[in-house]
């Protein structure tokens, strides 16, 4: 009976809209109420933010504050609340448009103040910091940045030398050059060594030739070269004297002042994408055209006036390997903007689950809260505590790379590979989650999150393939063991100390407190892969001493392969929390770390792998998961503290994580 | 403060007017300077009428040439003296509550600006429904000048203002007229004076508190005012342009590029204004701006309350007591700051004035809750 009256009473609202009731008396229509008057934070939300965003916490807000004023970044009021986010309907051709006028509107500010002309770890920090900025308001926006600094400008920056610095660094850091970075062709992607351009020399005149040969030469997805990029950085073989020397880096204008394209160049639209529309990729044939000899981007070898080939690099793989520096930045820059993705799309998805209510459990009770479904509390709240974590992660990289020595190369090139596949993998789970998570309104445009999963899923791509990279990272510590093994010495370096120690034991029993203790947690983890790594070895060795050779017996092993990189990245991204949550006095803040952390290391302790190679046991396995269902519920009072950490501004989240009644309302038609 | 009870009374005049409440701030000798007796009574009178049903909407306007000129300045300086810092933060406590409550506030609110509307009187208009400005209008947020920081909230509203403009405004305490108020969103509606009477007698009859029914009402007696030639307003290009900056010697070095080529009044004119101003002030204040932009109303006022605090605590600097000397008191308007420069105020020295008070009496602004009303959603978006 009451129920029919409720019914009629919200009947009669909708009914008699015209007159709407006064602000005080009950109402029977839903109405939205901000989390913030329901939720409390039991921590400081600001020390969170600055101990998760790591560092340039005022460079971030000032970016924020650049793009949130200008119409540029064209801003919308929704539900009393202005949001800036792209207008990603307008056709290809204006997206670019308006991606090069933000560009030109950030740089006529000194938002790139430095970023090529100043040296150190303070400079390389705080581009970080604005490239994860211009990551959470547009992907386009991000990655053409990305390319013309990161790429175009670190391919000058590590592969030429004092003169090339002089003559184009300045120019690109304030965009009188536009450049791009041609390596990917048709035909190869990820094997860069097989990339088809030729480039020869004609001692007569002193310049170098440069052809495409074929159509699988193109050169493709090129970032920048549809429409705006004057210069680029060709990745060509080289042939001297009928040798080929391998893969090496030419500066060539493409385009005029004027931006018409110069002679013997040919350029083509990739054409519309998935994502990234605001970004103009393009295909580019090179007809033999002619650069100056000093356009030999010459830091590992050059060729002389007379045409003799010089290296200080004689190992050809060595010397290849220092091609591919700017790629490594790279990588770091996108595994580290990734995270801010999972941030945005976190945030949103749980302000939503905080405001959205969904079928009563009994007659005339109020509906139930999306978040107090212990459900959505287990979808949600174990991707915060991994967002969390490869927070903690990126921060680690970004001071490895940017602390770098000829020494720890090969660590950045492992770490930033790991990382990259396993940030941007994880990425997508947690947008598609979230998306799911917010029901029929993930999918609108304008609350970003169903949106960004198109924006994204690119990462997984660029430089370098995920399942590649992971591949590299398990090569990488089978030759660890080996070296181990052949020398007789202990592990070092990349975390694998703990190989050198007696293996870890898991209890039969494991206990609440066991499953929380950081100890237990880590050795659960590193259990994990010495013995993947150990099983590796004996299987590429196995295959092997049956005739096959060491890069086929790889192949053979991918299962392993593929299990032991992620045993290798997750217990690396743990170890980087461990090492945060250290540095914390007892507090409030250190307590939800600590929960965070165990949760963070009992998700990854879920993976199939623990039951199938026999790690956990039936039983133990059911323990971990009755904790993570323990630790969600103990975390669900966080959950709004723990999102508004994230430091995301109001204006780069969506109407959905705010008054989406009002939003939605016939008003706001 | 030696004013007797009934001319304390006086202070706010009150007419009860069917659903609508006219409140007057009544001292028009001091400008309708916010003394701490005013507040305290247009608190109590706010929070009477949103428990009454039959008052729907609240109209506050000022007697003479001003709505209102800020808070009694010479009151927090004498409480400040006589009874420590805390006496001094006593006002700006009760100053910033009765901000959040009109920020926060569930039935409209009307502010009639006919004249001067400066400082706390914008923080008791500003956070409202309505703003309605007139061709007497002139607005200004001038502390920098006298070594305090837009307050009162400022850093919620001038935050939110077209594009960098709030900067502009906050730092060099430029005044405004109507029109241009009205330009930049911080009026509302623009009524020429003539038509005030009619539009309060309009409004003094309506049965609703539906802010679209009184935005109608206050439309059909608006006009739109055209900007003159010379107004700030026409130079938003290089506003953006210089205080966009990131610090304040960014924005300086900015505006003194704009004039290299080209003599330009104005703008040597703002430059002179930025080095008049206290160089603490200054630096706190763009922080405050900037960190606003992305603050609810009530965070904003939490963290002004602090900053208020370490100015009044006089710990790192005592620009705020030197100002009001060289500007109100002996008006030598030779104010000398320490630090004396921009660069001698680094940024832990900014800091500082963003932490927690340090101190076993000093605690953090208590906001009154507000949930307990169904809020309009105007207001929920200002959360």
């Amino acid at each position: 009976m009451d129920r029919a009256f409720q019914r009629t009473q919200i009947l009669t609202d909708h009914l008699l809209q015209f007159s709407p009731p006064s602000p005080l008396s009950s109402n029977a229509c839903l109405s939205y109420s901000p989390p913030e008057l329901s939720e409390s934070y039991a921590f400081d939300v600001k020390e969170m933010r600055k101990l998760i965003d790591g560092h340039n916490v005022e460079e971030r807000d000032w970016l924020f504050g650049l793009m949130r004023q200008s119409k540029l970044f064209n801003p919308e009021e929704k539900g009393g609340k202005v949001f800036v986010l792209p207008d990603y309907n307008q056709s290809t051709e204006q997206q670019r448009e308006m991606t090069w006028k933000r560009i030109e509107y950030l740089l006529e500010r000194g938002a790139f103040k430095g970023w090529l002309t100043e040296e150190g770890e303070e400079i390389e920090m705080r581009k970080f910091a604005g490239f994860e900025v211009s990551s959470i308001y547009d992907h386009s926006l991000f990655t053409k940045l990305g390319v013309h600094f990161f790429l175009w400008g670190g391919a000058i920056k590590f592969l030429g030398t004092k003169h090339h610095h002089e003559k184009w660094l300045r120019g690109t850091e304030n965009y009188s050059i536009k450049g791009c970075f041609a390596m990917t062709e048709l035909g190869h992607g990820s094997n860069v060594r097989g990339v088809e351009t030729v480039t020869t020399y004609d001692s007569n005149t002193g310049e170098f030739v440069i052809n495409t040969p074929c159509e699988t030469a193109q050169k493709y997805w090129i970032g920048g070269a549809a429409n705006h990029a004057t210069h680029t950085v060709v990745f060509s073989q080289l042939h001297i004297n009928g040798t080929n020397q391998g893969v090496h880096a030419f500066i060539v204008q493409i385009r005029d002042a004027d931006g018409n394209i110069c002679p013997n160049v040919r350029i083509a639209d990739c054409g519309h994408k998935i994502g990234l529309n605001g970004v103009d990729n393009g295909r580019i044939w090179f007809d033999n055209v002619r650069v100056p000899r000093e356009n030999l981007l010459n830091s590992v070898a050059d060729v002389s006036l007379d045409g003799k080939y010089l290296s200080s690099i004689e190992n050809p793989d060595q010397r290849f390997a220092a091609f591919m520096a700017p790629l490594t930045v790279g990588r770091v820059n996108i595994a580290c903007a990734s995270v801010y993705q999972s941030k945005v799309a976190l945030a949103i998805s749980v302000r939503y689950a905080l405001t959205r209510r969904a079928f009563s459990l009994k007659p005339n009770e109020p509906e139930v809260l999306l978040l107090d479904y212990p459900s959505h509390q287990r979808r949600l709240i174990p991707l915060i505590a991994k967002t969390y974590a490869m927070s903690f992660a990126a921060n680690y990289l970004k001071m490895l790379y940017v602390k770098r020595t000829p020494q720890s190369n090969k660590i950045i090139h492992i770490v930033s590979s790991s990382f990259k596949a396993t940030f941007t993998w994880t990425n997508m789970q947690i947008l598609q989650e979230c998306r799911e998570a917010c029901g029929g309104q993930g999918l609108k445009t304008e609350n970003r999150v169903g949106h960004l999963k198109g924006e994204y899923d690119v990462q997984s791509t660029f430089e370098g393939d995920n399942n590649i990279l992971m591949q590299q990272v398990s090569k990488a510590l089978f030759a660890e063991y080996m070296a181990a093994q052949k020398r007789n010495k202990a592990f070092k370096g990349l975390g694998l100390e703990h190989m050198n120690k007696p293996c870890p034991i898991i209890p039969s029993q494991l206990t609440s407190s066991t499953l929380r203790s950081s100890q237990f947690l880590m050795d659960a983890l590193c259990l994990r892969e010495r013995d993947l790594l150990n099983r590796f070895v004996v299987d590429v060795s196995k295959c092997k001493s049956e005739g096959e050779s060491t890069q086929q017996a790889f192949l053979m092993c991918y299962q392993l392969a593929e299990d032991l990189g992620r045993a290798f990245s997750d217990r690396a991204i743990f170890q980087t929390f461990i090492e945060a949550e250290a540095t914390l006095p007892a507090d409030s803040l250190k307590d939800i770390l600590g929960t965070l952390r165990s949760l963070y290391a009992l998700i990854c302790l879920e993976d199939a792998s623990y039951v199938q190679y026999g790690y956990l046991s039936v039983e133990n396995g059911a323990s971990v998961r009755r904790e993570i269902t323990k630790i969600c519920s103990e975390l669900r009072p966080h959950a709004l503290a723990l999102v508004t950490s994230f430091g995301i501004p109001d204006a780069f989240l969506s109407p959905i994580a705010f008054n989406w009644i009002e939003a939605n309302s016939w008003s706001s038609v | 403060m030696a004013s007797s009870v009934s001319s304390q009374h006086d202070q706010v005049l009150v007419e009860v007017k069917s659903f609508a409440r006219v409140l007057t701030l009544n001292r028009p000798k001091q400008l309708n300077a916010l003394s701490l007796h005013m507040i305290s009574r247009l608190l109590e009178l706010f929070l009477a009428y949103e428990e009454d049903p039959n008052v729907k909407l609240v109209i506050l306007k000022g007697k003479g040439r001003a709505f209102c000129t800020g808070g009694d300045v010479a009151a927090v300086v004498h409480d400040l003296r006589t009874g420590g810092w805390r006496a001094g933060a006593n006002h700006f406590m009760k100053g910033y509550t009765l901000n959040y409550l009109m920020a926060t506030y569930s039935k409209p609110q009307v502010s009639l600006l006919n004249g001067i509307v400066m400082g706390g009187g914008n923080g008791a208009s500003m956070h409202g429904r309505f703003r309605v400005a007139t061709e007497n209008s002139l607005f200004a947020m001038p502390e920098t000048a006298v070594g305090l920081f837009p307050d009162v909230g400022a850093s919620y509203f001038l935050s939110r203002l077209p594009g960098f403009f709030g900067e502009y405004v906050g730092l060099t305490g430029a005044r405004l007229d109507g029109a241009e108020m009205l330009a930049c969103g911080l009026a509302t509606h623009f009524v020429p004076s003539a038509k005030l009477p009619m539009l309060e007698a309009a409004l003094c009859a309506i049965d609703s508190g539906d802010p679209e029914i009184i935005s109608s009402i206050i439309g059909r007696y608006s006009e739109q005012p055209s900007l003159k030639e010379q107004s700030v307003y026409n130079r938003l290009d290089v506003i953006d342009r210089c205080f966009s900056q990131k610090t304040v010697e960014e924005i300086l070095s900015a505006l003194e590029r704009e004039v290299v080529d080209r003599r330009d009044r104005w703008i040597s004119a703002t430059i002179q204004t930025l080095k008049r101003a206290s160089p603490t002030s200054l630096k706190i204040s763009l922080r405050s701006i900037r960190v606003g932009r992305f603050q609810g109303v009530g965070p904003c006022l939490v963290r002004e309350y602090r900053m208020v605090c370490h100015v009044l605590r006089g710990e790192f600097s005592n620009d705020f007591l030197e100002g009001y000397r060289a500007i109100l008191l002996d008006k030598d308007k030779n104010p000398k700051w320490e630090p004396s420069k921009l660069e001698l105020v680094t940024d832990t020295k900014v800091d500082r004035y963003f932490s927690k008070v340090n101190n076993e009496d000093g605690e953090d602004l208590k906001l009154p809750v507000r949930s307990k009303f169904k809020l309009p959603s105007y207001v929920v978006a200002k959360l």
